[in-house]
């Protein structure tokens, strides 16, 4: 079981794509002159193959709309209309990593073969360290040109992510979690992002799959992934199409490919150390950072062209634990937020209200089609939200006061 | 949703590079590429000023759903289906071929300069002189002055005669007999052009409202044209309600062809004629009515409610004909300001909504329009209650207890047999159908 990832460019001839024997269906990433603007999934019989009529087909039906976007926008660009000139900042990439070395260096050098030819000021590139057991990590980084390596001994997500905001020069500083590799296009995205959106507080861009290789990586990408599609977004304080905004911080994108404004972090305190803190709360960090930023003020930008490939879990058991972390995430961020600002208690309540009845709503959907795995998937999820609701933020602030304590 | 008033601005896409005139206040921008209405957008005053690259965006989304809507080799014209939304038929090889995609918009974006000296515009009135004066002053101010405009004042006393005295070319009549179906039926029998455009006391229309609606029926062999009814005020909470909550009249910017196949689509349940338009923004050729009958006397405000304009559109499109939705043909309308009479409103929609079911099922016996009154119209109800609970906004449920009180008040419709004997449908168009 698996899907073949291909990369078809759609302003070329297209040839029919070949499947092996362990393949049963094909994960379409398309381009138009370089520009990602779609992705696909087709279930196929195995050893099959999709013909180029049939490629042609689904070209017609879901990318064909975005090329003739694509289009237009070229031809805006070239007569200089909406032009922004802003000079690029100095980046820092902080990659965050614990004890997966072999990954780490595959995202490594994904990125060693597009830093150097940024349009950014200045490039450099940080490794955290969070509190591995051994030295293969930074034998990893030693590998290559021009990475600094910097140990964090508390573990941790957002302990790591906080020794990079320390450790960092640059104005703009790109997280990356471990277990992505960058698109081609990656700087050059956020560079346009960036020149274009003068004054935004961070960006977050698209995450596609890695592979697809087992069922569960199928299973999670069919089920919406980290997919927040191939159309810009832009999000501010408050969002007139949806009164919840900015408390469904959910929406913009995911901590494995989030950039910010450096000095606005360090401003806002960094992040919540108390989130994101491995395999007790593995989430929430993101949300309460994206959520920050906008409460301060400051826009964000989904910008689809600053995109990471991301490996997703292997095994359906780690995917149920992930809808559970999901979940619990979610609630510990409501519950802190609730309780750090007081202006908008009543959009925390609707939010947990609208939350519990979207998740009921997607059992029911489940039980009433006998579809037992999203069913497993909704439960583990709702448990989760309901252990988060049930006093996790407190357990987990408590949990990091003893990690602070014997780091002293 | 905010206490605030909303502002609704005009923004030429064409004309600006930067967002100057925002302000503080909540707004629903409208986006124009020249004289083309291209999409419209409701922000927050967070969200603006939109920023130069927010405006690219627009106009690069906008621009291109026009340039599938209406270029033919991009395959228009695009034919309404089930799915409510419009999906164009642009292939990726025609994608391929287009190009200078922005000079193409310019040149669709041209101005109509069609005379209009075969347009008669009819406009039904009741007790609204202010209001009536302010649209026929829109109707003075024409590019292309129409063939003739004829008020149709259907209050008891005739209120609207002075109203109508001080322009000179309108051309008016008294109906003392209340509804507005028979109200327009006297508006089309004293009616000396080959087009009839209708619109209500309660609009403004577009400075080339005759001209767009003379271009589109020398461009389409259609019988009929309904256009864009966009809000003029959004003033308050009810009015704001009415187009946010509720949908307003429609907020679909490219063509739509309503032919055989949306009728096919939607047919099982009770075919969704009322997305064709608004009785605010439509067009017809006279033959029209010679073939299919008139507006049917039953329905209509002053009778069962509304939907004798999407009856009209039911009986046209079962009958084989087909309606082009063109929203370059423009009018601004003044939504219901206070809250009960926004009410009362919605109570008459559904009540009216299914009369014109009865009545639709009586001609051509679809069973789609019972299932619709029985199956659907219960299940949106329920859907819409549960949503509302959990997601707001709360005085969504205040209008939906309104609407179940109208569907309730339409379900007598199905047993007054005297009532549904009363067809004014003329027998040729039976007879076409049966065979």
């Amino acid at each position: 079981m698996g899907y073949r990832l291909v990369e078809i460019e759609l302003s070329k001839p297209l040839a029919p794509i070949e499947l092996a024997p362990q393949h049963d269906g094909v994960g379409l990433i398309a381009r138009w002159q370089d520009r990602l603007i779609g992705f696909e999934m087709i279930a196929l019989p195995a050893s099959s193959v999709l013909s180029a009529e049939r490629l042609k087909a689904v070209a017609d039906e879901r990318f064909a709309d975005r090329i003739l976007v694509a289009k237009v926008d070229v031809e805006l660009s070239a007569r200089r209309r909406f032009a922004a000139e802003t000079a690029l900042p100095n980046l820092s990439i902080a990659i965050c990593t614990k004890d997966r070395a072999k990954r780490l260096s595959r995202l490594l050098s994904s990125l060693d073969l597009i830093r150097w030819k940024s349009a950014f000021q200045s490039v450099e590139i940080v490794v955290v360290d969070n509190a591995s057991v051994d030295a293969t990590t930074r034998e990893a980084v030693e590998c290559f040109k021009d990475v600094r390596y910097v140990f964090e001994p508390k573990a941790g997500l957002d302990f790591a992510r906080n020794a990079a905001l320390r450790a960092t020069t640059g104005t703009l500083i790109a997280y990356l979690d471990d277990d992505v590799v960058v698109d081609r296009n990656w700087l050059a995205g956020l560079a346009k992002a960036c020149r274009d959106n003068p004054g935004t507080g961070g960006f977050t861009g698209l995450v596609l799959p890695f592979r697809l290789d087992t069922e569960a990586q199928i299973v999670f990408e069919q089920r919406g992934g980290f997919g927040r599609g191939f159309i810009r977004n832009e999000f501010h304080n408050t969002r007139f199409d949806n009164p919840l905004h900015p408390v469904g911080s959910g929406s913009l994108g995911a901590g494995c490919n989030m950039a910010f404004d450096r000095a606005l972090l360090i401003e806002l305190g960094g992040f919540d150390e108390a989130l994101d803190t491995g395999s007790p709360l593995p989430g929430g960090g993101d949300l309460d950072i994206f959520y920050r930023v906008l409460r301060s003020g400051r826009p964000m930008i989904y910008e689809p062209e600053y995109a990471v490939y991301h490996e997703h879990r292997e095994t359906i058991e780690q995917l149920r634990r992930q809808y559970w972390s999901w979940g619990l995430g979610m609630m510990a961020f409501l519950v802190k937020s609730r309780r750090t600002d007081e202006e908008l208690r009543a959009r925390h309540r609707a939010m947990v209200r609208w939350w519990f009845f979207n998740q009921f709503k997607a059992l029911a959907r489940a039980a009433r089609g006998l579809r037992g795995r999203d069913f497993r998937f909704g439960i583990a999820e709702l448990w989760g939200g309901i252990y988060g609701l049930a006093g996790e933020y407190d357990r987990s602030s408590a949990r990091v006061r003893t990690i602070r304590e014997q780091n002293r | 949703m905010t206490g605030d008033a909303f502002r609704v601005r005009h923004v030429d896409l064409d004309a600006i590079d930067a967002d100057a005139d925002a302000g503080d206040s909540p707004s629903l921008s409208i986006f124009w590429w020249k004289d083309l209405p291209v999409g419209m957008r409701a922000s927050l005053p967070d969200e603006l000023p939109y920023t130069k690259a927010r405006l690219r965006q627009f106009t690069a989304e906008f621009s291109a759903a026009q340039m599938a809507a209406r270029s033919t080799s991009l395959g228009a014209p695009i034919q309404a289906t089930d799915e409510g939304r419009p999906k164009s038929a642009l292939s990726l090889a025609a994608a391929f071929e287009a190009k200078n995609l922005i000079d193409g918009l310019d040149e669709l974006a041209t101005a109509s300069s069609a005379s209009a000296q075969d347009i008669s515009v009819v406009i039904c009135t009741r007790d609204r002189g202010p209001a009536l004066a302010e649209c026929l002053r829109s109707l003075a101010g024409q590019r292309s002055a129409p063939g003739e405009i004829i008020v149709v004042d259907n209050s008891r006393d005739g209120n609207a005669r002075m109203v109508c005295m001080q322009f000179a070319e309108v051309r008016y009549i008294h109906e003392a007999r209340p509804g507005l179906s028979v109200a327009r039926t006297a508006g089309i029998r004293v009616s000396r052009q080959a087009i009839i455009a209708f619109t209500d006391d309660d609009v403004e229309v577009h400075a080339g409202w005759t001209a767009e609606i003379a271009r589109a029926f020398a461009e389409h062999d259609v019988e009929a044209l309904t256009g864009l009814v966009l809000p003029a005020r959004l003033d308050t909470v009810a009015q704001r309600s009415f187009q946010f909550d509720m949908g307003g009249f429609g907020t679909t910017f490219v063509p739509l062809v309503f032919g055989r196949r949306f009728f096919e689509e939607t047919r099982p349940n009770g075919a969704h004629v009322w997305r064709i338009g608004a009785g605010a923004n439509m067009a017809f050729r006279r033959s029209v009515f010679d073939r299919i009958g008139l507006f049917d006397e039953r329905l209509g405000a002053g009778a069962a409610g509304c939907s004798e304009d999407s009856e009209f559109w039911y009986r046209l499109l079962a009958t084989g004909g087909a309606c082009l939705y063109e929203p370059r043909i423009v009018v601004f309308h003044h939504h219901r300001s206070d809250w009960p009479g926004l009410r009362r409103q919605m109570r008459a929609y559904m009540k009216g909504h299914v009369a014109a079911l009865v009545v639709q099922y009586d001609n051509f016996g679809d069973r789609g329009n019972i299932v619709r009154i029985w199956k659907k119209l219960p299940a949106y109800f329920l859907r819409t209650f549960l949503r509302t609970l959990f997601e707001g906004p709360p005085g969504r449920i205040g209008i939906l207890a309104a609407e179940v009180e109208g569907w309730l008040a339409g379900l007598q419709f199905l047993l007054r047999f005297g009532w549904r004997k009363r067809r004014t449908l003329p027998p040729q168009a039976l007879a076409e159908e049966k065979t």
